[in-house]
């Protein structure tokens, strides 16, 4: 007796070396089996036509948009092309704009960087079974509630008569934080009106963007490789600038395009916490709402796509996908 | 001679897992030394001890002399080629071979020049400038042991360096290994679980079962000798006759092994009848396994052999001091 008569029961048994087709399903992947292509077609067509039309349209749209002018006169918008909006973002008020978006945007990524990786190195190294689901947990947690009801709990936070305040006149230390709000431009006159307050909520509400793909590319570092750089004769530091560093870069670059570019497309937290002066997202929001001035609009729309190239393009230049 | 590696009393315990169990052990200098055993029995765990990244439970750990207890692996002048060679995969295989030289503050033009001489050494002159992703596995060992000699390790560790390659260049980079390890005379200890690539590359060999050595000795002494059980079935597959067998052929009353090559079929004078069970054809010649009273007997014939044919009655024979009886079950 055969295993197979054990455990198939006889009248189920096939004869032949083909098995019987057991339906429409078995059909269809009959012909996906046979046509891979027609497979591919069949997954991608809805998502590729969605990307196409409605996404690379509309941002082709906004594109258009950026080479028309306004007439300042009747307020009309001139469909001809022309470089002058383009022009105007050269305004001093609107470079000082852009500097103070991509500065804090810098600003946030690096502060993104220093407090993710200790953190994703933790969960990709040490952290097995129940301390994974935990890191899991604790950097997705905060994802689950409103974004506003983060915002305005941290202004409450920030506030002089918030928690910090009370805190440090607790302990004796509002020195410091008087000290800190004394600093020129990044001070203010409390810290839910400072730029220090705009970074801090900024780093906050980013910051599981940051970990998450850091960790991902940590984890994919072998434990070998770290013992070989330790066998050779590498310090900690060294192993940690020549090994884990590059080979986690693709991570850290992911990582920093999504803090950089939320924060460059931000108007909501600027709006909640810091100082009254305007980030780009909030330009673009009055601009193309109140002023009705769209195609300023959409050249302060470009800007952001055009640094996150700039960006990625040096990054690329200097090898750090070199590890993917 | 000098001991290039001694272990006292050394036990790595893994809460109540003992990997290696209370273990002395004296590697002379300039050997080529041989770590045999299964899975889990303890090889690695002492390979990686001496390397650092694995520290004793208990016991001492002596490298050329000294206690390397407090020492962390980036401090031993020891080095490792690993199982998956752990090749750095964002360096060139130049930088990848002269890191070590690199990590120790060598200026670049020395280290790369280095790295040059050992990559003619490992006979890949030309593909410095390549990724390892760009490398075949048996040039990927090959950096892999280059990068591992260019700080001129005393001791040179290699975790089952060739168990990735196939049959053909495992055999082709055994012959190279052993002339390599003769021509720069470093102490090079390796790891293994297959019997036949230790048995001819090492000139010591220590059999590990269950955190402790069963025995250590040359191969000759291994294979031709070994002293329990465990030894004999593990190298070379060997019969295990029951110490009731055993008397039973005239020894003492103690478990012996035979070797299976050892054996003949003859028609007279035979020591014992059976009939075979299972004929293996294994290319060089064919296993023949005898049933016999209280027991089986393998048979190994070679090519020239007149084979039985399956069921039929055979009587064996073998010389008296073929019997090695052992020291232990």
């Amino acid at each position: 007796m055969t295993l197979a008569a054990d455990l198939t029961p006889r009248e189920a048994k096939p004869n032949g070396a083909v098995l019987p087709s057991r339906g429409l399903g078995d059909r269809v992947s009959a012909v996906f089996w046979r046509h891979p292509n027609v497979l591919l077609v069949t997954l991608l067509a809805l998502p590729l036509l969605w990307l196409v039309v409605v996404y690379l349209g509309s941002l082709a749209a906004l594109l258009l948009q950026s080479f028309y002018s306004i007439d300042e006169f009747s307020g009309m918008i001139r469909r001809e092309f022309t470089l002058s909006t383009y022009a105007e973002l050269l305004r001093p008020a609107n470079m000082d704009i852009i500097i103070r978006t991509v500065s804090m945007s810098a600003a946030v990524t690096l502060g993104a960087v220093i407090i993710a990786f200790p953190i994703a190195y933790f969960a990709a190294r040490y952290a097995r079974g129940h301390w994974k689901a935990l890191f899991y947990l604790g950097v997705m947690l905060p994802l689950w509630s409103s974004y506003l009801v983060k915002v305005y709990a941290w202004k409450l936070i920030l506030a002089r008569e918030g928690i910090i305040t009370w805190v440090t006149d607790g302990i004796g230390a509002s020195a410091v934080l008087n000290g800190i709000l004394a600093l020129p431009v990044i001070g203010g006159s409390s810290l839910s009106t400072s730029y220090i307050g705009t970074w801090l909520v900024f780093l906050y509400v980013w910051l599981p963007y940051m970990i998450l793909p850091m960790q991902a590319s940590l984890e994919r570092v072998p434990q070998s490789m770290l013992e070989a750089s330790a066998d050779l004769g590498a310090s900690r530091w060294q192993t940690l600038r020549t090994v884990i560093f590059p080979l986690a870069l693709p991570g850290i670059i992911a990582g920093s395009i999504f803090t950089f570019s939320l924060t460059m497309g931000d108007y909501i937290i600027p709006q909640i916490v810091g100082s009254s002066r305007r980030f780009i997202g909030q330009a673009v929001y009055q601009l193309q709402g109140t002023a009705g001035n769209i195609p300023l609009a959409a050249a302060f729309a470009v800007v952001p796509i055009v640094i996150m190239l700039i960006y990625l393009t040096i990054a690329r230049r200097k090898g750090a996908f070199d590890a993917l | 001679m000098t001991a290039a590696v001694e272990f006292l009393n050394v036990s790595r315990h893994f809460g109540s897992i003992r990997a290696v169990d209370r273990l002395d052990l004296m590697i002379a200098e300039g050997t080529f030394f041989a770590m045999l055993g299964p899975s889990g029995s303890g090889k690695t765990t002492c390979l990686r001890l001496i390397s650092g990244f694995e520290q004793p439970t208990g016991g001492v750990i002596r490298i050329f002399g000294q206690d390397c207890s407090a020492v962390p692996p980036n401090r031993r002048n020891v080095n490792t080629v690993f199982q998956d060679y752990a090749l750095f995969p964002h360096m060139n295989v130049r930088d990848n071979v002269a890191y070590g030289l690199m990590v120790r503050g060598v200026d670049k033009r020395t280290r790369l020049a280095r790295a040059d001489e050992l990559l003619g050494l490992v006979k890949l002159d030309d593909y410095g400038k390549r990724k390892p992703g760009e490398l075949s596995g048996g040039q990927r060992q090959r950096v892999a042991l280059a990068r591992a000699l260019i700080n001129e390790p005393r001791v040179l560790l290699l975790d089952e360096p060739l168990g990735a390659l196939d049959l053909k260049l495992r055999e082709a980079m055994q012959d190279e290994l052993k002339a390599l390890q003769q021509r720069l005379g470093i102490t090079f200890v390796f790891v293994t679980h297959d019997q036949s690539e230790a048995l001819s590359m090492a000139d010591q060999v220590a059999v590990f079962s269950d955190g402790k050595i069963a025995q250590i000795g040359t191969p000759a002494e291994i294979y031709d000798k070994p002293r329990t059980r465990f030894v004999a079935d593990f190298v070379g597959s060997s019969n295990v006759l029951s110490s009731d067998m055993a008397a039973h052929f005239g020894g003492p009353a103690r478990p012996a092994s035979l070797r299976p090559e050892s054996v003949r079929i003859v028609d007279d004078g035979a020591r014992v009848h059976g009939h075979v069970t299972t004929l293996r054809y294994l290319g060089s010649g064919t296993r023949v396994v005898v049933t016999v009273p209280g027991g089986e007997i393998s048979v190994f014939l070679g090519k020239e052999a007149l084979l039985p044919e399956k069921g039929s009655a055979v009587g064996l024979t073998w010389d008296s001091q073929a019997m090695h009886v052992m020291e232990q079950d």
